[in-house]
């Protein structure tokens, strides 16, 4: 289920996903990786990937819904699809009832696909408006040879009703229904063929209110009438809590928190999901206010920050070893050294920074004078230097750079496991798969490119 | 309170299409007080769009707005007499075209769209476009202009200004976007914002940031704003007074405090109960049957009587107008529901009615597939 420990077979779990990783070709074209150098031998070939999704590890077990949740960008739709095999995986693999669908191809992967489904976003762009919606449930069925011709009609009519359609529906196109009808007729065809597990991405974020309680409450009786098993992407937090058992938050390509529902909403242990739990506006207006924002944009995953990839937008990085400051300090640190890299302000002078960012406490010592030498490149308007010093000397010291986090803590709510992504919880793990060395090392400088 | 800001009253808004008219907006009317961000809430379909552009009298053909009164500031932005003819002809007072254009829109009333990459023009870069704007709505000279433009970026929080500046609106993400078009929006300093669905398309964190900046703002330089939303969760978190639009009619006024924990109308109720909640867990939604009927042909009565569990048979004949509902001495709250006391049309006495649940939904089969809106 998470990346901790040994990855023992679940013999509950109905799809097991092992370390997968997608990267995209950023390049595209033949001269698309050549870029030209004022230097012998002046052309070079570069290449540069997008890592959508980089090293991802969970078991889904056979009934269960496992929600993904994430900002938009953070591969939550390349997930998906690199599961379902639509997208070649990079590496890893992915066992389904045992299977690694990432090892095969042609007919026997075809084959497979009869017992794994997806429904999408868009139903309108999902429904070929020039095909009646009876032949559009049946075409899956036909494809994977099932049933006879009169079979497939029966069988249409019947799973229509079932979705809440009416059976006489079936000679009508796709445009003369409403949104949340067309993702009923989606669903009606991901059933067709009898499937074991339904991929879901974000299958009712384009629905009004009303209409998409009405979706999830048919798509929970389904689940329980044909043992299915859901795979659940959507961005808003409200339906993951409601149509989940277990939820999985991903942040640019890394799952950085996976636990039980309950678990993860009332005791979130990963910095990530408690300000994306934040930032969700509750519809009570006595609710108040909320507390921190996250502020700067994802990162690019083309070259994610090393380490921990959420570390440069953390209200909580971890301070260095090599230093010995306060946390208020620490804090201001690191919000100044965010505002540099943001040019946030036009202000100059070094005393009206300091007052500016450091009015409760500057630092001293080590850290004192590294300061006052960025101060000082501002002066000069070099802000490149301010932002190299700020970031090589601070930001890129802390543990959370040099080193990956991946830890198992105790549920607190649940008897499920926790996985929790961050170093904060280091002293509080059962299991780690953090690699001991690194973190010795934690003081050690992090990579030129790896800043933030 | 003294004057409001902008009252809109009766306001009818139609469409004239080969089905039939569309009563789009169906006699609403509200106010905007100074300083205040008032929601106006309903789903895909309820006229919310139709009302905000017709207040900007942007409405094309075939709409056309046929009745009612927009004031704003003691000016007539629209307004309809009768002629000795018995024919109904815009006031003489009613701002002209051009009027609108160069005084109002912009300047005095600005809006903010749901999709920004529509709003700016791919092909200038985003500093230009705001710096134009300003030169045009300001009479500013054009190194002022871009001045002043910077400033605005910086204000809503766009790193590196200068830089941005002369960058193009693909090369910001979505939440930067939405950030320019606000700027955009608060460069002419308005008195009234008009925001539809500003963060709809938005992620949470994002959301959550805009509406945080929205708040600050509207506290520094005291803009009212309407907010236009099907998000209960953002009418909760920054709305003072909150419209709720069914099927082109307001059918529940109230200070949102009031609208939560005293709901007077039964279709804000359903509403409310049927979103899930980030903040506990819910066990069975409870959805509204049914889908909005088509506002060509809305049912009689109450418009939400097809669907509404406490439905019975009054609802079907007696259409409710929006009725001050609130307790002596406490804010106004107005409702439009037969079930009050206000109403006296004999509601605890009507046989309840089945509502569709049954045929819910085939009965929103849709010949066009189009929404209203």
């Amino acid at each position: 289920m998470s990346g901790v420990g040994p990855a023992e077979s679940d013999p509950d779990a109905l799809l097991q996903v092992r370390d997968l990783c997608k990267y995209f070709d950023n390049d595209s074209g033949l001269l698309g990786s050549v870029g030209l150098d004022d230097e012998f031998p002046y052309v070079t070939r570069s290449s540069s990937n997008v890592r959508a999704v980089d090293g991802v590890s969970f078991d889904i077990k056979e009934g269960e819904t496992l929600g993904l949740v994430g900002e938009s960008g953070c591969g939550k739709s390349t997930l998906a699809r690199t599961v379902l095999r639509l997208l070649e995986p990079t590496s890893g693999s992915v066992y389904f009832q045992g299977e690694d669908l990432a090892s095969l191809s042609g007919e026997p992967l075809r084959r497979m696909r009869k017992d794994m489904q997806m429904i999408f976003q868009d139903p309108q762009s999902s429904l070929d408006p020039r095909m009646k919606v009876g032949p559009i449930v049946e075409e899956p069925m036909q494809a994977h040879g099932m049933l006879d011709e009169e079979g497939r009609e029966a069988r249409a009519k019947e799973l229509l009703e079932k979705v809440g359609l009416d059976p006489q529906h079936y000679n009508r196109y796709p445009h003369a229904f409403s949104g949340g009808q067309r993702q009923r007729v989606n669903l009606a065809r991901a059933l067709s063929v009898n499937p074991d597990f339904i991929v879901c991405d974000e299958p009712v974020s384009a629905l009004d209110v009303s209409i998409q309680a009405q979706v999830l409450n048919t798509m929970e009786e389904l689940q329980e009438e044909f043992d299915l098993t859901y795979l659940f992407i959507a961005h808003d937090l409200s339906v993951i809590r409601h149509i989940s058992d277990r939820v999985a938050v991903m942040y640019l390509g890394n799952i950085v928190e996976l636990a039980d529902k309950e678990e993860l909403f009332e005791n979130p242990r990963h910095p990530y999901t408690r300000a994306l739990l934040d930032a969700i506006p509750v519809p009570d207006p006595r609710s108040g206010g909320r507390d921190e924002l996250l502020s700067g944009d994802v990162p690019s995953p083309i070259d994610p920050p090393s380490g921990c990839r959420f570390r440069t937008r953390c209200p909580k990085l971890i301070q260095p070893e090599a230093y010995d400051m306060t946390d208020e300090t620490w804090r201001n640190v690191v919000r100044f050294q965010r505002a540099v890299k943001r040019r946030a302000f036009e202000e100059t002078d070094p005393d009206a920074l300091r007052g500016r960012y450091f009015d409760d406490g500057v630092p001293s010592g080590d850290a004192g004078t590294l300061l006052d030498e960025a101060l000082g490149h501002i002066q000069r308007d070099e802000w490149d230097d301010a932002e190299a010093i700020l970031t090589e000397r601070f930001a890129d010291e802390s543990v959370c750079a040099t080193a990956k986090p991946a830890y198992e803590v105790e549920s607190a709510l649940t008897d499920g496991r926790h996985y929790a992504a961050c170093h904060l919880r280091r002293d509080e793990a059962v299991a780690s798969a953090v690699d001991e060395s690194a973190l010795d090392g934690a003081a050690r400088l992090g990579t030129p490119e790896a800043d933030d | 309170m003294t004057e409001p800001l902008l009252s809109v009253r009766d306001l009818k808004t139609q469409f004239f299409t080969e089905d039939g008219t569309v009563r789009a907006v169906d006699g609403i009317s509200f106010d905007v007080y100074e300083g205040e961000i008032v929601g106006l809430v309903g789903e895909s379909g309820a006229g919310k769009s139709v009302a905000t552009s017709s207040i900007l009298r942007l409405v094309d053909s075939p709409g056309e707005i046929v009745g009612g009164e927009i004031e704003f500031k003691g000016e007539t932005i629209f307004g309809l007499e009768e002629d000795g003819a018995g024919e109904l002809r815009p006031r003489d007072e009613m701002l002209t075209e051009s009027e609108m254009r160069k005084r109002i829109r912009g300047r005095e009333i600005a809006i903010i769209f749901q999709d920004p990459m529509e709003s700016l023009n791919p092909v200038f870069t985003v500093g230009g476009q705001l710096r134009e704007f300003i030169e045009i709505n300001r009479d500013l000279d054009p190194d002022e202009a871009r001045e002043e433009a910077i400033d605005m970026l910086r204000e809503v929080g766009i790193p590196a200004p200068e830089s941005r500046y002369d960058e193009y609106p693909h090369q910001f993400s979505g939440g930067m976007r939405q950030r320019v078009l606000i700027a955009m929006a608060l460069a002419c300093q308005p008195d009234l914002i008009i925001a539809d669905e500003p963060t709809t398309a938005l992620d949470v964190t994002v959301e959550g940031e805009i509406l945080e900046m929205v708040t600050d703002l509207q506290e520094k330089y005291d803009t009212s704003f309407i907010w236009v939303t099907h998000d209960m969760s953002v009418v909760a978190e920054i709305c003072d007074r909150v419209n709720v639009m069914y099927l082109g009619e307001i059918i529940e006024q109230a200070e949102v405090d009031d609208l939560f924990y005293d709901t007077k109308h039964p279709y804000t109720s359903a509403l409310l109960d049927s979103m899930p909640r980030p903040d506990k867990t819910v066990d069975e939604l409870r959805p509204i049957e049914g889908v909005m009927p088509e506002a060509i042909n809305p049912p009689s009565g109450c418009r939400f009587h097809s669907r509404c569990p406490e439905a019975r048979e009054v609802c079907r004949e007696v259409h409710p107008d929006l009725r001050d509902l609130s307790d002596e001495g406490a804010a106004t709250h107005t409702g439009a529901c037969v079930k009050h006391d206000a109403f006296d049309v004999g509601y605890d006495d009507s046989p309840a009615i089945e509502t569709q649940t049954g045929s819910g939904f085939s009965a929103g089969l849709t010949e066009t597939g189009g929404e209203a809106e």
